[in-house]
């Protein structure tokens, strides 16, 4: 091995990007190799002083703002896209509104962990009603859909088929709640959707659900020693309480 | 773009504008275009966003900063010649590593600006490497995907960026 080549393995191997018998043999070279072992410890100096004197920067907030604001203004100019299938126009205005009116009560809104989840949640739910967004994999088969979110997620959401007691799975959909990918499985009552939010929790409590009602939608939480749930839907209270049951004795 | 991709892109891009942001400031070497080349980077990335696969936040770091970069260098063909930019003279620092002691003292207060001098004097093909690699922690896959070149290229520029810094250091200091 010539010299310069020596060099990038040094490298390689203080960086962490050396397989495991290269690095064994560079290790045992090093031991007998003075040129060697004098380039790792000044390379390790060398790193050690830029973490030290080389500044990573932080973004200042007048560009924070700036991106903001032009992010804001270009998502606001209409994609053209395909033609909205008539049936989903009045669902996806009713969604447009709900967002509006669901920003003028954010701002009121107290910022307790749990709401701003439940803010969350509320969001997400509304967003996947728009058109094209509902599902990731369309599936009344709850064994395409639990694997389907293998390698997508670092769990395993339990899956069930409710079809027989008139709550059909329809899909699942990755989501993003509470800084951290989640399941969201679909299922639909008649011309309802509802949707479950799933994610594991380290320290699960087996309490009884929360509901609370927000612009017209009806949200229930509650956790399992496993995962923490929330199911979303403008079906009536009484039979998302049933759904949540059957959910829950699963 | 959809409200739902809205809130994914602040979820998955928006969260690197403190990398997007070190990283353009090395390569334009200046605060204000560093600014006007990741809010530009920005609302490039928000037009590609659709092509985008990936799910998590860490997803989004490599694939932001390859759009910074780019960004950075069309930017800089477009407003900037760097004919006054002092780059790295080769001849002028062509000590060999042998020379290089490891006693060299480092943390020397007059190190900080040397070492900090050293890299805007790199070639910016090192530039980026020792930014990705020592500031941000990239691999070096993820430092490949976002200067498009193969992980052995990335590896062989890694290592003569360094060489370089330390020659640049330790003639820096010899010459005080």
């Amino acid at each position: 091995m010539t010299h310069s080549e020596l060099e990038l393995q040094v490298d390689a191997y203080l960086d962490g990007e050396l397989a495991a018998q290269d690095a064994r043999e560079l290790e045992a070279h090093l031991k007998e190799c003075r040129d060697c072992s004098h380039l790792r410890d000044s390379r390790l100096a060398l790193g050690t002083a830029i973490r030290a004197e080389v500044p990573a920067f932080r973004a200042p907030d007048e560009l924070r703002n700036r991106v903001r604001t032009a992010l804001k203004s270009s998502a606001q100019v209409p994609t053209s896209g395909r033609p909205m299938p008539r049936g989903w126009l009045p669902l996806a205005l009713a969604a447009s509104l709900t967002l509006v009116a669901f920003g003028t009560w954010q701002l009121a809104s107290a910022r307790s962990a749990g709401a701003a989840l439940g803010e969350q949640v509320l969001a997400s739910h509304v967003r996947s009603l728009m058109p094209g967004h509902l599902t990731d994999v369309v599936s009344s088969d709850q064994h395409t859909v639990k694997p389907w979110f293998n390698g997508k997620l670092d769990f395993s959401p339990p899956v069930y088929d409710f079809a027989g007691k008139g709550y059909p799975l329809i899909g699942g959909r990755l989501d993003y709640i509470g800084d951290r990918p989640v399941a969201a499985l679909v299922y639909g009552r008649r011309q309802h959707f509802i949707n479950v939010f799933l994610w594991p929790v380290s320290r699960g409590s087996a309490g009884r659900p929360d509901a609370t009602t927000r612009q017209g939608y009806h949200l229930l939480h509650w956790s399992t020693p496993e995962f923490a749930y929330w199911v979303a839907s403008d079906l009536g209270l009484a039979e998302l309480d049933e759904f949540a049951r059957m959910l829950r004795d699963s | 773009m959809k409200p739902r991709d809205l809130g994914r892109f602040e979820a998955i891009v928006l969260p690197h504008l403190d990398a997007a942001y070190t990283l353009a400031r090395y390569l334009t070497r200046h605060e204000h275009d560093a600014q006007d080349v990741v809010q530009d980077a920005y609302l490039r990335a928000l037009k590609y966003f659709d092509g985008f696969r990936g799910a998590e936040a860490t997803d989004g770091r490599a694939w932001l900063l390859t759009i910074v970069r780019n960004t950075a260098f069309s930017w800089r063909r477009r407003y900037r010649q760097e004919a006054n930019a002092a780059e790295f003279d080769e001849q002028l620092h062509s000590q060999s590593v042998e020379d290089v002691h490891p006693d060299t003292t480092l943390s020397d207060a007059s190190a900080r600006e040397s070492l900090h001098q050293a890299i805007d004097r790199l070639p910016a093909e090192f530039r980026e490497v020792i930014v990705l690699r020592e500031l941000q922690g990239l691999s070096y896959k993820e430092i490949g995907e976002v200067t498009g070149v193969p992980v052995g290229t990335v590896m062989s520029r890694l290592s003569r960026a360094r060489s370089r810094l330390q020659r640049a250091l330790v003639t820096d200091q010899e010459g005080r």
